[in-house]
């Protein structure tokens, strides 16, 4: 691609300010927040290749119409700006996702997904370094459980889809799944039902 | 202290929006009560920002930003509904769910112990009802021809498998047979998806498998 690695140096913290000055209605913020994230988005909104170019504006417009509306409920405690966004993304999506396909529901997926407000708010620092462990790790894994788990984020693909797809067993595309979000240093809760 | 959660293949497909809306509903509820699970998932979530900032950037056009101011200032600010959350016992996700004030639900009586009242979610393929067992009381042994996902609301209950508090999750396998029973304490209320209607094996109930089909009511 044409535009150099200036994107990757980004520091995270001025996108949490710049969300900070979207929220008090601040367009030109708005602006910068657009020109840098909307791409994304509407790589997003494609990589699935279900969705023909007129969706992927669509999806476009509805994460930053969001990102306008809700910009003053973000918490950089809770979470850096591009975390936020890749929820307010997703979101988006499956309720686009939903309406193509005629599901009805009187739900939103955000609705679906709200989780009680954690009494532990994380803290910067650990949300900071959460997020390199995570990007570092990234980049190390092998291959074959990067794949996978790019089908199921960015594609938006279901473990049976990608099984179909790459043409392996259910087993193993969850095998693969639990690998990697075991290298990338996720902490899970025990499994099991023996302790207290 | 909660001890039964959903797997990491489940998180994942819940986090990345793979899953569909009553089992997303089933997880969130599990995650208001357990920080656990909520902070597995925010993890997860870091993931997708991390792979959404390694993705292209193709270019967007500006009648696409055009088009969003134009739509901002034809609507009304977006305020963000306050809901009175005066049920301190229910999370969020749930009410949203319930639509409706706990009391205000519609109840089927199944057995004298058993009552179960269907959620509206617009999923087609599941089935997501609340059920409240009276304290002590079992629940006829059933399988289910697809899985079924369980959070405990209020009190408790056990099965052959193991005993189950407020916020567990409990996942069953296609064709697993079980009968749970109500701990004696209280009441239980649970919030159930099941991919297919629950069937009761056991022949003395077995005659009212066809009031379990909801599509009627």
């Amino acid at each position: 691609m044409a535009v150099p690695d200036s994107k990757k140096t980004e520091d995270q913290k001025d996108w949490d300010a710049c969300l900070a000055s979207i929220a008090v209605s601040n367009s030109e913020a708005f602006a910068d927040f657009f020109n840098h994230f909307a791409p994304l988005i509407k790589s997003f909104a494609f990589s699935g290749s279900s969705m023909s170019a007129i969706h992927a504006d669509e999806l476009v417009q509805e994460v930053m119409i969001k990102v306008w509306q809700k910009a003053a409920a973000f918490d950089p405690k809770k979470a850096s700006a591009t975390t936020w966004l890749y929820a307010v993304a997703r979101n988006c999506r499956t309720d686009l996702y939903r309406k193509l396909r005629k599901f009805d529901t009187p739900l939103t997926a955000e609705d679906l997904m709200i989780e009680e407000e954690s009494q532990e708010a994380f803290d910067l620092l650990q949300i900071k370094r959460n997020a390199e462990t995570i990007r570092e790790k990234l980049q190390a894994l092998p291959n074959e459980q990067r794949q996978v788990i790019a089908k199921i984020y960015m594609e938006g693909k279901s473990h049976s889809e990608v099984s179909a797809e790459l043409d392996l067993p259910l087993g193993t595309v969850k095998s693969r799944v639990r690998l990697a979000i075991n290298k990338l240093g996720v902490q899970l809760a025990p499994t099991g039902d023996s302790h207290d | 202290m909660i001890k039964h959660h959903p797997d990491v293949n489940l998180l994942v497909d819940y986090v990345s929006g793979n899953i569909s809306p009553a089992k997303a509903g089933c997880i969130s509820t599990h995650n208001s009560y357990c920080g656990i699970c909520r902070k597995t998932t925010f993890q997860l979530e870091t993931l997708g920002a991390e792979l959404l900032k390694d993705l292209e950037s193709p270019p967007v056009h500006n009648s696409t930003f055009d088009s969003v101011l134009a739509r901002l200032e034809n609507s009304p600010q977006g305020q963000s509904e306050s809901l009175n959350c005066k049920q301190e016992s229910f999370p969020l996700v749930l009410k949203k769910l319930m639509s409706k004030e706990f009391e205000d639900l519609e109840w089927r009586k199944v057995t004298s112990a058993l009552s179960v009242s269907r959620l509206h979610t617009g999923d087609l393929k599941h089935e997501c009802a609340l059920y409240q067992i009276a304290a002590g009381g079992k629940i006829p042994e059933h399988d289910h021809k697809g899985v079924e996902m369980t959070v405990v609301i209020s009190g408790g209950f056990s099965d052959r498998q193991g005993v189950y508090h407020k916020g567990d999750f409990i996942f069953r396998e296609k064709d697993q047979i079980h009968a749970p029973t109500a701990l004696e304490s209280e009441d239980c209320i649970c919030l159930a998806v099941s991919d297919a209607p629950l069937r009761f094996t056991d022949w003395r109930y077995r005659w009212m498998n066809p009031f379990l089909r909801f599509s009627a009511g």
